[in-house]
């Protein structure tokens, strides 16, 4: 038994030094095999001896008692007598036979237990102590209510994040597709005139001021430029090594300057960035979802474009298109 | 009064054969009347009254007419005029009005159970209508009325003696366990249901008497549990003993179904509704509780007693002190009527439990506010006494009850909750003279719910060692299948058998052995007799006597809560080293003392010891004596001087109670009882220090801490020596009362050894 549930006994050595003494009693026979190390005996012998020198405690003399005695009590005599009784000896021969009553067979009422004892331990009136039972029961129910309850509300938060998080993705698609379509209509206005020599981001950074992007997708912008600047920042510090990306060298001419690539001005957005745009955010402050809302109908009214049916259809009706909602596309 | 019972029951047996068997019962003087009345009465149709009457063919009015007079319908003698001032009341009384109806059952069946409430008159009149119909001095017989009471027994007999116009002892009489008044022309007999029950012993078919009543029955005690099952058989083997079951309450159909149904009358009782309150909520402590509505009653409601009932003799105390004291102020300060305060328990002297019956006071100044009484008592308040003038009960809703346990084999008394049926019986107690109020400290929910249907009857709830003596003795061989009421559990039964074989009372068979035989003659616990029986082995048999009397009355010390220190320094005189037995065998040998008996009062006033208690003991001790002298046991003693007198003692203290040793456990004061390995206390009275390593006790004490009380120190060589049977050291469960006993073991083998090889 012991050696099949060896965690559990660790468990308990860990936990329970009154446990652990008397594990080690049951188990000991159960596993004469193992091998105690020198270790572990002499932190067995140390532990039972503590168990066995620590004087106890009133309470638990008490307790001690308690449970003997309701253990006791609990016990059937006839269970437990291995040996021969002489009462139940004679009993048998008068013609008992255990788990049957005593008296007159028609007498279906007699008893095969004995009335269990209760103690009372103070003067608390009739009911007292189930009414505690009772209250305490309540209060314990209320108690599982209440987690079952702040369990339920933790689901729904986590429902809503998912669902914000899901629908601030789909905002940030929504922005870089009027981003894209704004700057393709723009472009198609230029004529092409303007060949691209870099990638997109990089042109439209040095092109526009944040506060000219449109509204609906300048927050898109406004974090690409920051997350542009933190790169760049951290590039600069890596390059300069030891020295400040500000610091000027007086030594490097020009082309000095342009080989190590220190021609731009490391903070040419800074000010830009570090303007306030309440316009901005008072849009963010909107919930996702009416974000979204706002971005679909530009889409549409500007690009003949529906976000759900990603298709530009080619007039205002945009014919085909089943409504202006996600679950309308579903 | 002494004890005349064993010798008195012997000489009535003997008379008995000589006037049935010689021809001649005038020569003894105790029989003259007898006699007369045989020569004079019953086949010549002469002189009584009752002389035409036909044994169970008569009717109310020709017994209403002989009890007109003039002469006494059982002595011839003038009738009184008291006697025709009862007789009025008599016939007042609920059953009177159905006498012919009774008459009219009690001719058509032999065993008849009979419900009526308290005030009905039962107990006093139904054995009076049986007189006039059985006529039982005709046929030489008597009519029983058991009580569960002493006291009731006792006060029964005295006012039916009054009621029949007859000194008690003479047509009326009594028997309790250590006192027989009753006499040669005793035709009706009072008595307590063990009484009954040891003079079956004796005579199994009970051939003394012509009819039976077990009044109380609802009471349930133990004797009447078994007197029950033991009628029943009786009932087959006599078809001419009438049985009347009498009881109380209306549960009366387990009786009626028991005894093979047999018939039912049921006469209303005098009493008057009763309007019952509970508490909205549970109370916090019953108790101050208990107090609080006591002294609201008194502030607040009309003319009328109030009956509380508590649970114990300390507890009752101590609320009539703390009421009495709140009513003086109330009187003082509220102007409320005057307040007198009365205990009434078991153990309380019979002068103090007759003042329950003084009026209540007197208002202050006439006009003035009425005056109430209070009486604070335990359930003996609840049935056996009526108190006229209680309109008010208080009921916590508690009593304290025996119970006992086979499987740690404690018997104890706890506080327990009260059943149903003691809840409206208690009730009940408030209607007695007019409209009362029940106040119950518990919710309506509470009696509902946590309240039993009824108090589980004394048999379920003892050691049955002593009444599996008796059983065997009245011979029935099979207890497995005897026909009680409720049964026992069997492992109570099992129990009671295996102490009994430990204590070589019954053989492996089951059958009584010799010392069984004895030890049952003896009115005492199988343990208690088995000492007695075995003491003169050890060459004390008087001390153990003096001993075993001491054991079976009350407490001797007596600790007031005003002068604890003193009763204890008091106590400290008479202490002995080696134990409480030993203190208290001091005592007594003192109480006997010249310098105690010259005023025995004031000694035992100024030791704290109850005088009570020492003098019922002495009676008791006459009464053993009695019986053990009538058993040819040798009654001597160890000379003081001796040094083995204190040993030889403890050491026939070991004979008897070799099953109630405790063994100290390590260092500490805790103790482990043997076998059963519970952990107990010595209780705080006790003069023993707690150096002792092995005790006997003579109580297990439970409540929340075990306690072991009355110990005595012994030596674990005794319990190998004397009862070797029960200290059979293999069988012993394995732990430090097994070590300690085989340590012992191997001493003495050493000793013997030595001893062998000089």
């Amino acid at each position: 038994m012991a050696a099949q549930d060896p965690p559990t006994a660790n468990g308990d050595v860990e936990e329970e030094e009154e446990d652990d003494y008397m594990n080690m009693i049951i188990e000991e026979p159960s596993k004469p095999k193992e091998k105690e190390t020198y270790t572990q005996r002499r932190m067995r012998i140390q532990r039972e001896s503590e168990a066995l020198g620590r004087v106890k405690s009133k309470a638990e003399k008490a307790a001690e008692e308690a449970a003997a005695r309701e253990a006791a009590l609990s016990t059937s005599l006839f269970g437990t007598t291995s040996q021969a009784n002489k009462g139940l000896a004679m009993m048998a021969k008068m013609g008992f036979k255990p788990g049957a009553a005593l008296g007159s067979k028609d007498n279906v009422d007699a008893r095969t237990e004995p009335i269990g004892l209760n103690m009372k331990e103070d003067r608390g009136g009739v009911g007292l102590d189930s009414e505690k039972k009772r209250k305490f029961r309540e209060q314990a129910e209320g108690e599982v209510k209440r987690v079952k309850a702040e369990e339920g509300d933790y689901r729904e938060r986590v429902r809503r994040e998912r669902e914000e998080a899901r629908l601030e993705g789909m905002v940030g698609a929504a922005m870089r597709v009027a981003e894209r379509m704004d700057g393709e209509r723009e472009e198609e206005a230029a004529g092409g005139q303007q060949p691209s020599q870099e990638d997109g981001t990089r042109r439209k950074i040095s092109t526009k001021p944040l506060k000219q992007i449109n509204i609906l997708w300048r927050g898109l912008v406004r974090r690409r430029e920051e997350k542009e600047r933190d790169r760049r920042m951290r590039y600069d510090l890596h390059q300069s090594l030891s020295r400040l990306p500000t610091y000027e060298d007086d030594t490097e001419d020009k082309d000095d300057k342009r080989a190590l690539g220190k021609d731009k001005t490391p903070y040419m957005l800074v000010e830009d960035l570090e303007e306030e745009d309440p316009e901005l955010d008072e849009l963010n402050a909107l919930e996702p979802g009416e974000r979204l809302h706002k971005l679909v109908m530009f889409l549409r009214d500007e690009f003949n474009y529906c976000f759900w049916c990603k298709f530009t259809y080619p007039d205002k009706e945009m014919e085909g298109c089943p409504g202006l909602t996600e679950e309308d596309h579903d | 009064m002494t004890d005349r019972r064993p010798e008195e029951l012997e000489m009535s047996r003997a008379k008995r054969v000589k006037t049935a068997g010689e021809l001649d019962p005038s020569t003894n003087p105790y029989l003259a009347h007898h006699y007369e009345q045989d020569s004079n009465g019953y086949s010549n149709g002469g002189e009584t009254s009752l002389s035409h009457f036909k044994r169970h063919k008569t009717t109310a009015e020709q017994a209403h007419v002989a009890e007109d007079g003039p002469n006494n319908p059982f002595n011839n003698r003038p009738l009184s005029s008291q006697y025709f001032g009862i007789l009025k009341t008599r016939r007042d009384l609920p059953v009177h009005k159905q006498r012919q109806e009774f008459l009219d059952m009690f001719h058509s069946t032999q065993i008849l159970v009979f419900v009526g409430e308290t005030g009905s008159g039962k107990t006093t009149q139904i054995p009076q209508f049986v007189l006039f119909d059985d006529l039982p001095h005709f046929n030489k017989k008597l009519v029983a009325c058991t009580q569960p009471r002493r006291v009731a027994a006792m006060s029964v007999a005295q006012r039916v003696a009054n009621e029949m116009d007859v000194k008690l002892g003479e047509e009326v009489g009594y028997s309790i366990r250590f006192e027989d008044v009753t006499g040669p022309s005793t035709i009706l007999k009072y008595m307590t249901d063990g009484m009954l029950l040891r003079e079956a012993m004796h005579d199994h078919d009970l051939t003394r008497y012509s009819c039976i009543i077990l009044d109380e029955a609802h009471e349930r005690t133990l004797s009447t549990d078994i007197l029950m099952g033991l009628l029943k058989e009786v009932a087959l083997r006599r078809p001419d003993l009438k049985i009347i079951i009498m009881s109380a309450t209306l549960d009366a159909q387990k009786f009626q179904r028991y005894f093979n149904d047999a018939p039912l009358l049921a006469v209303p009782g005098r009493t008057h509704p009763v309007e019952i309150f509970y508490t909205p909520e549970p109370e916090r402590d019953y108790v101050e509780a208990a107090l609080r509505t006591v002294l609201q009653i008194h502030a607040t409601e009309p003319e009328g007693d109030v009956l509380l009932f508590l649970t114990g003799e300390e507890e009752i105390e101590d609320a009539c002190r703390k009421i009495q004291l709140e009513a003086d102020e109330m009187i003082r300060e509220a102007d409320a009527g005057p307040l007198k305060v009365y205990p009434l328990y078991g153990t309380l002297p019979p002068a103090q439990q007759q003042k329950i019956f003084d009026p209540a006071p007197q208002p202050i100044r006439p006009g003035g506010r009425p005056g109430r009484k209070v009486i604070v008592g335990t359930n003996i308040a609840e049935t056996s006494l009526t108190i006229d003038g209680i309109v008010y009960v208080v009921d916590p809703g508690f009593s304290k009850q025996k119970v006992y346990n086979p499987r740690i084999r404690v018997e104890s008394l706890l506080v327990s909750p009260i059943s149903k049926a003691s809840a409206q019986q208690r009730a009940g107690r408030a209607g007695r003279t007019r409209p009362g109020k029940c106040f119950r400290l518990y919710t309506e929910a509470a009696f509902k719910k946590e309240l039993i249907e009824q108090t589980y009857p004394e048999i379920l709830r003892s050691n049955l060692a002593n009444t599996v003596l008796e059983l065997k003795k009245l011979g029935i061989d099979d207890l497995v299948h005897f026909d009680l009421m409720d049964p026992p559990a069997p492992e109570t039964l099992m129990r009671a058998l295996e102490e009994l074989n430990y204590l070589a009372c019954l053989d492996d068979d089951g059958d009584l052995t010799a010392l069984g035989k004895l030890a049952s003659e003896f009115p005492l616990d199988p343990a208690l007799a088995v000492m007695l029986i075995s003491s003169p082995e050890f060459y004390c048999s008087n001390e153990i006597l003096s001993l075993t009397a001491l054991l079976s009355v009350p407490q001797v010390f007596v600790r007031p809560a005003s002068a604890r220190k003193r009763a204890d320094e008091m106590k400290a005189l008479f202490a002995h080293p080696d134990g409480d037995h030993l203190t208290m065998l001091n005592v007594y040998h003192a109480f006997k003392g010249q310098e105690a008996q010259d005023d025995p009062r004031k000694w035992c006033h100024e030791h704290f010891l109850s005088l009570r208690a020492l003098q019922s003991a002495d009676n008791v001790r006459q009464q053993l004596k009695r019986i053990m002298e009538k058993s040819e046991l040798d009654l001597m003693s160890t000379p003081f001087e001796n040094k083995e007198y204190y040993t030889n003692i403890r050491r026939a203290l070991v004979a008897g109670f070799f099953m109630q040793v405790a063994k100290k456990e390590g260092t500490g004061k805790t103790y482990k009882t043997v076998k059963d390995d519970q952990s107990v206390l010595l209780h705080p009275s006790t003069v023993l220090g707690t150096d002792s390593e092995w005790v006997v006790y003579n109580e297990f004490v439970l409540t929340t801490k075990n306690y072991v009380r009355t110990v005595t120190s012994v030596k674990p060589e005794w319990l190998l020596d004397i009862a070797p049977t029960y200290y059979d050291v293999p069988s012993f469960p394995k732990g430090e009362i097994k070590t300690a006993l085989q340590r012992v073991e191997e001493k003495i083998k050493r000793k013997k050894a030595m001893k062998g090889g000089r």
